[in-house]
């Protein structure tokens, strides 16, 4: 618990470090304010604001704090606990905090696919494993090597830093629709009118439709990945295919070998 | 200061993924089990699936959820493949410790 | 003036003379071992034979215009006949325009006096190698041995043919060099190898100052005007030359040049010729073969001082204080080595001492200006003491290698041949009138007796000087006959004193024919030079060598050193007197056999005791330089070797570098131990570093361009991932102010009012004379301030 209270402060004191780099604000003709984000969810210009901006701006921060917390606190608990189920525990906890995280950015699609693919086949698999070599290691910090670990963990810091501070000022090159509810995704095709088809058809005879799906949405992905982006999907068809081949015969028990499930 | 807290904006996701990296960076580092490490790879996975998503939120933008898809499937296939090499090692030597499989050293 | 040489094979002849002792050196040293000892000995004994001939018609026989007697009897030109051959250019620096020049050839000069020098060497050389044959017929190094002999041979001649002082230093360390081998011969007797060692070190250190003597001559003459930029002989006789020889030199303010470059030659001079405090290696020298004595510690190398003095007179002469050095050392080594002489029961030793003495006789008469003398006792003297040698020779290789005179005695029966040329030297070297040794040693007496009585001297010579060299060198001569005829009389006469002497035999021809040549030189030789009298007129060859020499050695250097006639036959008798009363006193003490009067006479606690000690102990002064010297200089040595060699060198830098190699492999191997997690710590050092190397930018700047619409400017942060998060403020027009949107209120002053991009669009005529461009991260810090006037290219306007 301990261990914890002060992870979460050194993380804390950390973010505060690169946000509070640099005191007074630049000598400049006239005086000069920081720069506020806008706050999301305000009601933008373009578009109707959709279901997932109800609230003020303050209840999604706490949503946003809550689940953050809820992320850092599950990852911490992966990398410090001894007994590998405990830290399964931890991760799904952190699969689940960052479908959150992904639902409020509108990837809606994704945050099902998040606790689908990761919470309920990856992890399943990891527990098959464990299963299979239930063995605790006898120190969960290992003090091999420790000069290089302290050096890594320096310039690991040094990183978090350095890659906070250049991310935090990043600038949206279109603040419209950064600041507004991202724009629904129209999506048109022609397509051949069916039987007593009301819609009225252009000179070559198909009819005209276009629909509108929400940023984020199932029908959306769907579209880009089998519109434009079909042939990184087809790889990563072939891709699986290849990796489950793989595993299979990398595990395979060798002809003259039984395995034991499991003995300590 | 408290603006930091109530307004919630894209540098607190980024913040956030960048944090998230760095934990998982620890834990492959830090510990010896390799399961454990493998764990926190997939938290690097998924720390930087958090900062695409972001981005694309940004600019409006759903390659980037595409983008997200691929990286979860790969993440997939790389765990199928990884525990499986995991499991035919722990078959010869018993233990999965990283620091006793130093078969790289020559 | 020099003549244009005649040549043979492309070298002038005499040339030769010097070229065939080296090849056969060559043809011994490389190809020995190959060669019977037939072929040694005939190639080695050939080749100095042959430079003997070629010699003789080179300096002698008339044929055409080039031998230099026919000159010299018909007196074809009027400065001094010389052959001159350059064979090449040595060294040489500069142009003959700077004031450094220096030119060296390899030149040789063939004149009266250096051919008198050549025919000694190797007419006694031919002797002594024929000598040779017979004394080293057992030698297993036959070939080595004959090899450094001619290459000895090949040395001294190049020593006395060179044309300037740079080659005679190649002679004479080449003649270093051969001493050293020839002393050192038989070198698996450890102490043969130290006398050899010994020779060297000190002839090195005579060397040295004959190195900084030549140096000090080259700068007096060359810096400022170029008088001499070889060293040629001819140049430094010149009276330019001479002019700076009596110029007063900074060193010691009131010292004229010549002093201190004659004191160093001198130096060098006693090096070489064993005077004092130089002399101590040429009685251990004799532990060389004895032919090797003969040769080169009687008759050549140990001359080459006083060739070399006699050569450079003219620079001597110069100086006073030079040549009261010379003549006073010269003195004093002839009474100290012939009080060593008495005590001393090795023959060789003896001889040793006797030669030591002899050559001060060389310098006194050489440090009073009387060259010719010199000259002439050197040649005597190469005569009867390379035949004492070759006798002692003699009588050690019939009593089967001693040379302990204890041992010996009454070897006249045994060895008729050796017993009569041995008395022929004695008399001559004890001044027995009418003998060579007799007219040389007078020529010397005399000259000092004129310059103690009527001679002009230099100034700052005392007047009573003449005199005291006359008397010291006349107890001197008194002293050599004493100890020569005890030397004598010992080995000779009486009984045998040992088993040995019994059985003692008569030497091959090879042996003896030599021993009867040089006697007759040492007997008649002295006919040469006879001193000069006004009221007889005696035959023309009786002056030959004194006027032979003339055109070589300046006469007006010479100070006045003729006496009348009368005291010339004065003189004679009292030189005549000393030599019989010497001869007679070892007689009385040694007629029979050892003396039991000397015996008495030294025993503890009588008079003559401890003089006999000191004597037979050389006077310690071997051992004083020990202590001194060598002790010392080993200490250092030491030192040096174990804190600068041993530490510094190996401990510190070699050691020392190995350490640290180690050390930087250990932190090396670090990196690979096989660990995975090792290897993704590289990666992520590997990520921080290229985030930190990223970061550090170059300076902002602002890049534009015209296009069409207007120019477009371009702010490039320059501070890499940094860049990332800034705002920008432009200020295009030049008035001071940040430049506002154009639809906001002029007192607007929040940052949503300025213009925050990073490129712009603007007309040409709304840019100012400068564009200013502030960059500021949003996190804070003032950021960067870029100022640029912007410039369109003449013609075509846009970049």
């Amino acid at each position: 618990m301990k261990r914890v209270v002060l992870a979460l402060l050194i993380l804390v004191g950390l973010v505060a470090i690169a946000q509070a780099q640099g005191a007074a604000p630049s000598p400049a003709p006239a005086g000069v304010t920081h720069t506020v984000v806008a706050p999301m969810g305000q009601p933008g210009v373009s578009t109707p604001p959709t279901d997932v901006d109800t609230g003020s701006g303050a209840w999604m921060a706490l949503l946003f704090w809550t689940f953050a917390g809820v992320a850092v606190l599950g990852s911490i608990f992966v990398i410090t606990r001894r007994n590998l189920i405990a830290a399964v525990m931890g991760m799904v906890a952190t699969f689940f905090a960052i479908a959150v995280l992904y639902m409020m950015l509108y990837a809606s699609f994704l945050a099902v696919i998040q606790m689908l693919v990761y919470a309920g086949a990856i992890m399943v698999l990891f527990v098959f494993v464990i299963m299979v070599l239930n063995k605790p290691e006898d120190e969960p910090w290992g003090l091999v090597g420790l000069p290089g670990k302290a050096l890594a963990g320096l310039a690991m810091l040094y990183l978090l830093v350095r890659a906070v501070g250049v991310l935090w000022n990043v600038t949206p090159p279109d603040q419209k629709v950064a600041m507004d509810a991202p724009p629904q995704i129209v999506v048109s095709w022609r397509e051949q009118p069916k039987l007593n088809d009301p819609r009225p058809t252009d000179q070559n005879g198909l009819v005209p439709v276009s629909e509108r799906y929400d940023f984020g949405s199932t029908a959306a992905v769907g579209n880009s990945l089998f519109g434009e982006y079909v042939f990184p999907f087809e790889a990563i068809s072939i891709l699986l295919l290849i990796a489950v081949v793989g595993a299979i015969a990398i595990a395979r028990p060798l002809k003259d070998d039984h395995d034991q499930p499991g003995v300590s | 200061m408290s603006d930091l807290f109530t307004h919630v904006g894209y540098g607190h996701f980024l913040a956030l993924s960048a944090v998230l990296f760095t934990i998982g960076v620890a834990g492959v580092l830090l510990r010896r089990n390799i399961l454990i490490i493998m764990m926190s790879i997939e938290l690097m996975l998924n720390a930087a699936n958090l900062t695409i998503l972001t981005f694309a939120r940004m600019h409006g933008d759903l390659s980037g959820h595409s983008f997200a898809l691929i990286v979860i499937a790969v993440a997939a296939a790389e765990v199928a493949v990884g525990l499986a090499i995991v499991v035919a090692l722990f078959r010869g030597r018993r233990h999965v410790d990283v620091d006793r499989i130093t078969m790289l050293k020559h | 003036m020099p003549d244009t040489a005649p040549q043979f094979l492309g070298l002038p002849l005499f040339a030769w003379v010097i070229l065939l002792p080296l090849v056969g050196a060559f043809v011994n040293l490389v190809l020995g071992r190959w060669l019977s000892r037939q072929t040694v000995h005939v190639v080695a004994v050939g080749v100095v034979v042959a430079a003997f001939a070629i010699a003789l018609c080179a300096i002698f026989f008339p044929s055409g215009d080039w031998s230099l007697l026919y000159k010299f009897k018909h007196r074809t030109d009027e400065a001094s006949p010389e052959v001159v051959a350059h064979l090449f250019s040595w060294i040489q620096v500069g142009t003959p325009n700077d004031s450094w020049f220096l030119n060296i050839g390899m030149d040789f000069r063939l004149d009266t006096l250096s051919s008198v020098m050549v025919l000694i060497i190797t007419g006694v050389g031919s002797l002594i190698h024929l000598y040779s044959t017979g004394y080293m017929s057992d030698e297993k190094r036959y070939s080595a041995y004959f090899g450094y002999l001619n290459l000895f041979t090949g040395s001294m001649l190049i020593l006395v043919l060179a044309a300037n002082m740079p080659v005679m230093f190649i002679g004479w360390e080449g003649v270093g060099l051969c001493s050293f081998l020839l002393i050192g011969f038989w070198f698996e007797n450890p102490d043969y190898a130290t006398a050899g060692r010994k020779a060297f070190v000190v002839n090195r250190i005579g060397d040295f100052a004959f190195l900084l003597g030549m140096f000090l001559l080259w700068y007096v003459l060359n810096h400022g005007q170029s008088l001499a930029p070889g060293l040629d002989f001819a140049d430094l006789r010149s009276d330019a030359a001479q002019h700076v020889y009596t110029m007063k030199d900074g060193f010691f303010g009131t010292d004229r040049w010549a002093t201190i470059i004659g004191i160093l030659l001198f130096i060098g001079a006693c090096g070489k010729s064993a005077q004092i405090p130089l002399y101590v290696w040429l009685p251990d020298a004799m532990a060389g073969p004895t032919p090797v004595s003969a040769l080169i510690h009687a008759a050549t190398m140990v001359t080459a001082g006083v060739y070399m003095v006699c050569r450079l007179g003219f620079l001597f002469a110069a100086s006073t204080t030079a040549m009261m050095v010379v003549a006073t050392i010269g003195t004093a080594t002839a009474l100290i080595a012939a009080f060593y002489a008495f005590a001393q029961t090795d023959m060789k030793k003896v001889l040793a001492y006797s030669t030591v003495s002899q050559l001060g006789f060389m310098f006194a008469a050489a440090g009073t200006g009387n060259w010719v003398a010199a000259i002439f006792h050197l040649g005597t003297h190469a005569f009867f003491k390379a035949g004492l040698f070759l006798g002692a020779g003699s009588v050690m290789h019939g009593m089967a290698g001693s040379g302990d005179i204890t041992k010996m005695g009454g070897l006249k029966k045994h060895m008729p041949i050796t017993r009569a040329t041995f008395l022929i030297y004695c008399l001559a070297i004890a001044g027995f009138p009418l003998l060579s040794g007799f007219f040389s040693k007078d020529e010397i007496l005399g000259g000092l007796w004129a310059l103690g009585h009527w001679g002009h001297h230099p100034e700052g010579w005392p007047d009573w000087y003449g005199n005291f060299l006359w008397i010291t060198l006349l107890i001197a001569a008194l002293g050599t006959a004493v100890y020569m005829w005890r030397l004598y009389f010992l080995v000779f006469e009486g009984e045998e004193r040992s088993e040995t002497a019994e059985h003692a035999h008569e030497s091959p021809w090879t042996m003896w024919v030599p021993l009867a040549v040089l006697a007759l030189l040492a007997a008649f030789a002295g006919v040469i030079g006879l001193p000069h009298l006004t009221g007889t007129k005696l035959p023309w060859f009786t002056h030959a060598l004194s006027s032979w020499l003339a055109p070589s050695i300046d006469e007006a250097t010479e100070l006045a050193l003729h006496n009348s006639d009368n005291a010339t036959y004065e003189l004679m008798g009292v030189a005549s007197l000393v030599g019989i009363a010497g001869i007679g006193i070892a007689w009385w003490l040694y007629g029979r056999g050892p003396s039991k009067k000397v015996e008495t006479w030294t025993a503890e606690g009588h008079l003559l005791h401890e003089p006999y000690i000191a004597s037979k102990n050389k006077l310690w002064v071997d051992e004083l330089y020990d202590l001194v010297i060598v002790r010392p200089f080993r200490a250092v040595a030491r030192g040096l070797f174990e804190i600068v060699d041993r530490f510094i060198i190996d401990t510190v830098f070699v050691g020392g570098w190995a350490f640290l190699v180690g050390i930087l492999s250990r932190i090396s191997r670090w990196v690979q131990n096989g660990q995975v997690q090792r290897y993704i710590v590289g990666i992520v050092i590997g990520a921080a570093a290229i985030f930190f190397f990223a970061s550090r930018g170059h300076h902002a700047g602002i890049a534009y361009r015209e296009i069409p619409q207007g120019v477009e400017l371009k702010a490039d942060p320059g501070a890499g991932l940094s860049g990332v998060g800034v705002k920008y403020r432009w200020d295009v027009d030049n008035d001071g102010q940040w430049d506002k949107k154009p639809d906001a209120a002029a007192d607007d002053t929040s940052d949503a009012a300025y213009i925050d991009t990073p490129t712009r669009l603007v007309r040409r005529g709304d840019i100012g004379s400068e564009v200013t461009l502030w960059i500021i991260p949003k996190s804070g810090g003032k950021g960067e301030t870029v100022t640029e006037a912007i410039v369109f290219a003449p013609s075509e306007g846009s970049k």
